[in-house]
């Protein structure tokens, strides 16, 4: 429904201050930047540069202090808390760092939890998880509990959920942080062909040298500004 | 959404936690079980046994006669009402007596004491104590005749043996004196000293005679029902079917007072322990279930910030709750079970503890030494839902910190 000439995500502006005792630390000044459909960016910088809160912002989990976050157009700060929720379950996929799982449901059911939330019907229910199960390589281990699987299949199932709903756009805080080198190597795999394949948006946030190489857009953020935005 | 399925799941996170919050639960079942079918049990019994000691679950009586009773309030058309009243469903008994007071004296000795004037015919062991507690003798039928029931004691008293002769004296309508002979055609005990040594059964016609009573004349009728809790109803019932402003229809709350502050002390520290015993457990339900939604808050940030909404969330709590509360209440009907059954078939003899107090007796009525248990259908209604109301009221607060998990907090940390 969105011409890729509209950005899927775009930050006016924007200014994140958290007043921590008598002073006021700004996590992101003044920052703009516009998310276009199918690309598969990065933001990078040291610790504290601002990388978790920009994405918190996009994923409307946090408000700016000031500045305008729109995701398909829509400015989030004219949304109700529930229309906030349901833009989150319907245009939003989440990957975080790690115990991204419900402990209690299986990787098919986690898989399915947000579509359950979406109130799609069972039986479609079944068909897309199944297929999406299959797309990141988890085919038979529906039935495994996230303490049955290794971190990267953890993962997986992750990308799993957050996909299966085809959201506008995947924020992921350092996804390959808590798996060992090949794992990532895998995963980045797998992003890569959802992207080229799909077309599905990611936004990633990274230390990680292997996430930076294979983006195809790096954003370097130091306390809390903007230094470059780079295709690659 | 099978939000029933997740709660359910995450019940048995902690199977440890979630059984021993339920055997609390079952536990509070059991107590209250016992508490409340012992009491429905013996407050049933002691209102019985009361209804048969000569006021019945319900009275129809001349108006003031239950504050005051004097011979000059009369109930007319006793006969008549009585045929009505014994047509009526729940009506198990009905019978028309006069009650008065008496001297009664034999060749040595003389007591005060009270006379209860009944209808042999319409009498029966089943709605009068003393006459099943006859033993010796047998209730004289003619209710024209000279005969007389009086209890061992007296009979003690008097020195007085069965076929013996025995004076009362009492006042007539008109104020005077009036003397009677009877010959004692039975002797009852009923083990309760006041009855025994103060109560007589008189044959109500000659009685009518004595007093100067019209054939249809009467002081009361006494109405058994086949349940004692249905008694204000029919009062209510009765009033309106009589419905005579010199007629009065009270119940055995009203005319048995003694007991009925019996029960009302008893009923209320009964349920005061119950509540103090549920305070308890609400506390251990609202500590399992405030320590299950705390280790997961990161899981719930996860849920909301793919989208959950807060108020799904909050259902999740409570829906812990709920099954919590069934899983309470199933180990509660698992051990409350068999202790019933062995309540309701067997009972608890407490007769040799009885004997060592002294008697059987509670607010002047007979108490069966043998402790048995009976739920009504109410109580089991107020048990189920007593554990659910404090089982949810215990899920809300868990549940209201549930919802303010804060996700961009919770993710924070891995
Ligand atoms: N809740 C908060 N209260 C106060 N300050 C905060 C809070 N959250 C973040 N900050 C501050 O905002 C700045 C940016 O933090 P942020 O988490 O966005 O950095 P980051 O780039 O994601 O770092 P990292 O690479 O370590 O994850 C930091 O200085 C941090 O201390
Ligand atoms: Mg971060």
């Amino acid at each position: 429904m969105n011409q890729s000439n509209q950005p899927i995500v775009q930050l006016t502006d924007i200014t994140r201050t958290y007043i921590q005792g008598e002073i006021e630390v700004n996590a992101v000044s003044n920052f703009n930047l516009e998310i276009k459909q199918g690309d598969f960016a990065t933001l990078c910088g040291p610790s504290g540069s601002g990388k978790t809160t920009v994405l918190n912002m996009i994923g409307a989990l946090d408000e700016p202090t000031s500045g305008i976050v729109s995701i398909e157009g829509q400015s989030l700060s004219e949304l109700s808390r529930s229309e906030i929720s349901a833009l989150r379950r319907d245009r939003i996929g989440f990957v975080f760092q790690s115990y991204n799982l419900i402990p209690v449901l299986t990787a098919y059911e986690n898989a399915e939890f947000v579509l359950a939330l979406q109130g799609v019907k069972p039986a479609e229910r079944h068909d897309r998880v199944m297929q999406v199960l299959k797309e990141v390589g988890l085919e038979g281990l529906e039935n495994r509990r996230p303490d049955e699987m290794s971190g990267g299949q953890q993962q997986r199932v992750a990308i799993a959920r957050a996909i299966v709903t085809r959201p506008a756009i995947v924020l992921a805080d350092e996804p390959t942080a808590n798996v060992d080198s090949a794992t990532a190597e895998a995963l980045l795999d797998l992003m890569q062909e959802l992207n080229k394949n799909d077309g599905v948006t990611f936004l990633f946030s990274t230390h990680d040298q292997r996430v930076i190489d294979r983006a195809k857009r790096v954003i370097h953020l130091r306390d809390g500004q903007l230094e470059s935005d780079v295709l690659q | 959404m099978q939000l029933n399925r997740l709660a359910w799941k995450n019940l048995w996170r902690n199977k440890r936690r979630t059984l021993i919050t339920g055997f609390s639960i079952s536990l509070g079942v059991f107590l209250s079980v016992t508490f409340t079918g012992t009491g429905d049990y013996g407050y049933t019994n002691m209102i019985d046994a009361s209804a048969t000691m000569g006021l019945g679950h319900v009275t129809v009586e001349a108006k003031g006669f239950n504050e005051t009773p004097s011979l000059d309030k009369r109930l007319k058309n006793s006969e008549k009402i009585r045929e009505q009243i014994i047509t009526l469903p729940n009506v198990s008994d009905a019978t028309v007596r006069i009650m008065g007071q008496a001297m009664f004296a034999s060749a040595s000795k003389s007591v005060g004491g009270s006379f209860l004037a009944i209808n042999s015919a319409t009498e029966s062991e089943k709605i009068n104590l003393m006459i099943r507690a006859i033993v010796e003798g047998e209730l004289f039928d003619e209710n024209d005749g000279r005969g007389i029931v009086i209890g061992s004691i007296m009979a003690e008293k008097l020195k007085l043996k069965l076929g013996k002769k025995i004076v009362y004296t009492t006042t007539d309508i008109n104020g005077e004196i009036v003397g009677e002979v009877a010959r004692i055609s039975a002797i009852f005990k009923t083990g309760l000293d006041e009855v025994d040594g103060a109560m007589v059964l008189l044959p109500i016609d000659r009685v009518r005679k004595t007093l100067g009573y019209t054939a249809d004349e009467s002081s009361m009728i006494t109405v058994i029902i086949s349940d004692q809790r249905r008694a204000e109803e029919l009062r209510d019932q009765l009033t309106t079917m009589i419905n005579d402003p010199e007629t009065e229809v009270l119940s055995w709350q009203q005319t048995q007072r003694d007991l009925t502050g019996l029960i009302t002390i008893d009923k209320t520290t009964n349920y005061l322990s119950q509540v103090l015993v549920g305070l308890v457990i609400a506390a251990g339900i609202l500590n399992t279930l405030l320590m299950g939604v705390m280790e997961r808050t990161r899981e719930f940030g996860i849920m909301m910030a793919v989208g959950m909404p807060p108020s799904a969330l909050f259902r999740l709590v409570i829906l812990e709750s709920f099954w919590l509360a069934i899983v309470g209440l199933i180990m509660g009907v698992m051990i409350t079970a068999p202790w019933y059954w062995y309540l309701l078939e067997v009972g608890l003899d407490f007769t040799e503890m009885f004997e060592e107090m002294g008697g059987y007796s509670a607010g002047g009525v007979l108490i069966d030494p043998i402790m048995h248990i009976r739920l009504f259908k109410e109580s089991i209604i107020a048990i189920l839902s007593g554990v659910f109301i404090l089982t949810l009221i215990s899920g809300l607060y868990p549940a209201w910190r549930a919802v303010k998990t804060n996700p961009v907090e919770t993710l924070k940390t891995i």
